[in-house]
């Protein structure tokens, strides 16, 4: 008699290695630099906010325009990760090269861990208008489905057994809660295409069609 | 524990083939190349402010209201001791150097100005153009700079061109929206404005400089470099946009005063002189969704301006009032960019001074339409569609019918029935309207981010109020079409 293994069980045994694969790197990541943010460098770099940063993703990280993340309480680990990869330029996806890259050239250890701190330490989107051309009742339920249980048929990995069922991240995972769609399809398909290099998305996403990207983008985009 | 059969691990196989091959790939990618084009001050890429030079992003739009600001870090920096700084200069001068060179045929060529019945050439090459050397970018905190030196080929000198020096901030209000507040001091009325659907900016960008010329507005471009003068400005939440301010008379290329020697206040041996203060306006709206960016808005101005040439710089005044509405609707894809915009001005004239010296109607109309449709594809191939409609009152002293006359040797200032004297017309309205309708298309090629090739073609379906005969002396609208091959290089 045939035993079969629930769908589900695999999905969850491969988030469990990638949690393991991302979680390796990330400590990796951290353990290489995050230099302590003194109130010296925490004030640089509000008014840094406040000058350079505000452009696109807002002074306190609330971006207006979807083509910039919103990094209110994004995890600081995780915005220092991403301002080290501009300034190396091994973050390769079309916007980090042709904006990001040239900004974070410049910027010291210093400035980026206290930027990190400062955006982390914004509250994100208590109260950001839904967009006038909201997603539909169906895109929201298909992108809720994919993120909470993954698509079983193709092998796609539930996204909240990385990023949390509140998607509001982790030590080891960025936050997608309320994060502009656009943005997020965006990568998505940056690691679809492989130009933005990260080697557990590259495969996650792998299985992934445009239209769930889309799907799981507006959820997430929905989430408070 | 469950087991596991053949169907089951063959679908992990597969799936770890697939992860195998992503891995491979991540490793055997290529080192991150560099960026085609760093702007000087910001290290960032072209298109991360223009869709095509000068339509900008809404990343443009924000950068220039902010006072062209951002950098990349790169500053030399003089503090005091106690921390005060003193100096934040960008370490490069953010300078550049815009390059035009052109190739224009008519439709049809001009009448010669000096034989009777010969043509002059139906085409000119302009090597240069034009040439313009820029500052652009940060001058110091909160102080930022858009100025343009032009040589112009015909004129054969140098000269201001678009001029636009800022003070800008951004505040956080206490419902946590953004307030973006500045003011802009500059040489020419709407140049303040973010958006390309106003004059300063606004479509076609290049038009060929060999062409025959008509009725146009003030606020487009009538007064530009002849003035200069504060814009206050607010923008609220990226969305909200409301500006005021004056524009004065800037003595720009005016000769000397024949009783000092010297530069001094205009007098009456200056034509067309602004007077006084006079008021600019502007408000719009820009909302952002997805990959679009859709602008709604108006502007406008009041100009009072003395005819001056032999007459004293005082009295009555000709009065200029533009209202215009504009839209935009702009799309930024991976591959694909589009965009739309339009705008309608209608200017009431009261020509109160020019009505006195028997040279108008006491009061006129223009109105002016221009909208265009523009599509990139991978930010190199480039189409566009537009529609130019000038239309306003007929006016027989402001358009008059007779035709241009010329004689041998000199085309201005012969009066008619001088001896010698024949008719040219070209310029002239036989019903003395100034009507002029024409579609603009054009193609462009991207070679570079920095080397741009258009090919344009402008067809008039109307020129001075007429299709065929509009001058009386047999030129019809279509032999005024240009073709224009442009090639434009920025470094």
């Amino acid at each position: 008699m045939k035993t079969k293994t629930q769908p589900m069980t695999i999905l969850a045994t491969l988030a469990s290695a990638a949690m393991a694969l991302v979680a390796a790197s990330t400590a990796m990541a951290q353990e290489a630099a995050a230099p302590p943010v003194t109130p010296a460098a925490a004030e640089a770099a509000e008014n840094l906010a406040y000058t350079k940063c505000q452009l696109c993703h807002g002074p306190q990280g609330h971006s207006i325009s979807p083509i910039y993340p919103a990094l209110a309480g994004q995890k600081a680990w995780y915005i220092l990760e991403q301002l080290q990869a501009f300034k190396a330029q091994t973050r390769g996806d079309p916007y980090a090269r042709g904006m990001m890259w040239g900004i974070a050239s410049n910027m010291s250890d210093t400035q980026m861990a206290a930027l990190a701190d400062y955006f982390s330490k914004q509250t994100p989107f208590a109260s950001e208008p839904a967009p006038i051309f909201g997603p539909s009742a169906a895109d929201i339920a298909q992108g809720k489905s994919i993120y909470s249980e993954g698509i079983s048929a193709t092998g796609v990995a539930p996204c909240s057994a990385c990023h949390q069922a509140d998607a509001k991240g982790s030590d080891q995972f960025p936050r997608l809660a309320g994060q502009h769609a656009l943005y997020l399809i965006k990568q998505l398909r940056a690691f679809h295409s492989g130009s933005r290099e990260q080697i557990v998305m590259n495969g996650i996403v792998g299985p992934l069609k445009d239209d769930d990207m889309k799907a799981v983008s507006l959820y997430l985009e929905s989430v408070r | 524990m469950e087991q596991c059969n053949w169907f089951q691990l063959n679908a992990w196989f597969q799936r770890c083939a697939v992860l195998a091959v992503v891995l491979f790939g991540v490793m055997c990618a290529h080192p991150a190349q560099a960026l085609p084009l760093f702007a000087r001050q910001t290290g960032m890429a072209c298109l991360a402010c223009h869709t095509n030079y000068p339509e900008l992003t809404h990343f443009g739009r924000m950068f220039k209201l902010q006072g062209y600001q951002l950098d990349d870090g790169k500053d030399l920096e003089v503090t005091t001791d106690d921390g005060k700084q003193l100096l934040s200069l960008p370490a490069i001068p953010n300078l550049a150097l815009f390059i035009m060179s052109g190739y224009v045929s008519l439709g049809k060529a001009l009448p010669d100005s000096n034989i009777p019945g010969a043509k002059s050439f139906k085409d000119g090459i302009q090597f240069p153009q034009q040439v313009s050397l820029l500052y652009g970018g940060k001058i110091a905190p909160h102080f930022g700079a858009f100025a343009q030196l032009t040589y112009d080929s015909l004129a054969g000198t140098f000269g201001i061109d678009n001029t636009d020096f800022r003070f800008a901030d951004t505040v956080i209000l206490p419902n946590k929206t953004k307030l973006t507040y500045g003011v802009s001091i500059n040489n020419n009325p709407t140049i303040e404005d973010p958006w390309n659907t106003t004059p300063a900016f606004g479509f076609p960008y290049v038009p060929p400089e060999i062409n025959v010329p008509y009725a146009g507005l003030q606020i487009n471009a009538g007064l530009a470099y002849q003035v200069a003068g504060p814009v206050f400005y607010a923008l609220w939440n990226e969305q909200l946009y409301a500006a005021f301010g004056f524009y004065k008379a800037a003595e720009v290329g005016s000769p000397g005063n024949p009783i000092t020697g010297a530069a001094a206040p205009y007098d009456s041996a200056s034509g067309s002189v602004p007077a006084g203060l006079n008021p600019y306006w502007r408000l719009a709206y820009e909302y952002d969704f997805d990959r679009y960016a859709f602008e709604v808005g108006t502007y406008g101005a009041r100009f009072k301006i003395y005819p001056g040439a032999g007459n004293a710089l005082s009295g009555l005044t000709n009065n200029y009032t533009d209202v215009a509405g504009d839209f935009q609707f702009q799309f930024i894809g991976e591959k694909n960019t589009a965009t739309w915009k339009g705008t309608y001005v209608k200017e009431n004239q009261s020509l109160d001074a020019s009505y006195a010296l028997g040279g108008s109607n006491a009061t006129d109309w223009l109105s002016y339409l221009s909208t265009d449709f523009t599509y990139w594809y991978n930010r190199k191939y480039g189409a566009t569609v537009g529609y130019l409609s000038t239309k306003g009152s007929t006016d027989p002293l402001m358009y008059p019918s007779a035709p241009t006359l010329c004689a041998a040797n000199s085309c201005t200032g012969i009066a008619a029935g001088t001896p010698g004297a024949f008719p040219v017309g070209v310029t002239n309205s036989a019903n003395s309207n100034p009507t002029t309708n024409a579609w603009v298309t054009e193609l462009n090629y991207m070679a570079w981010l920095n080397v741009k090739f258009v090919l344009q073609y402008t067809h008039y379906t109307k020129f001075n109020g007429g299709t065929t005969n509009y001058d009386g002396v047999g030129r019809n609208a279509r032999d005024n079409d240009t073709t224009y091959l442009l090639m434009w290089f920025a470094l």
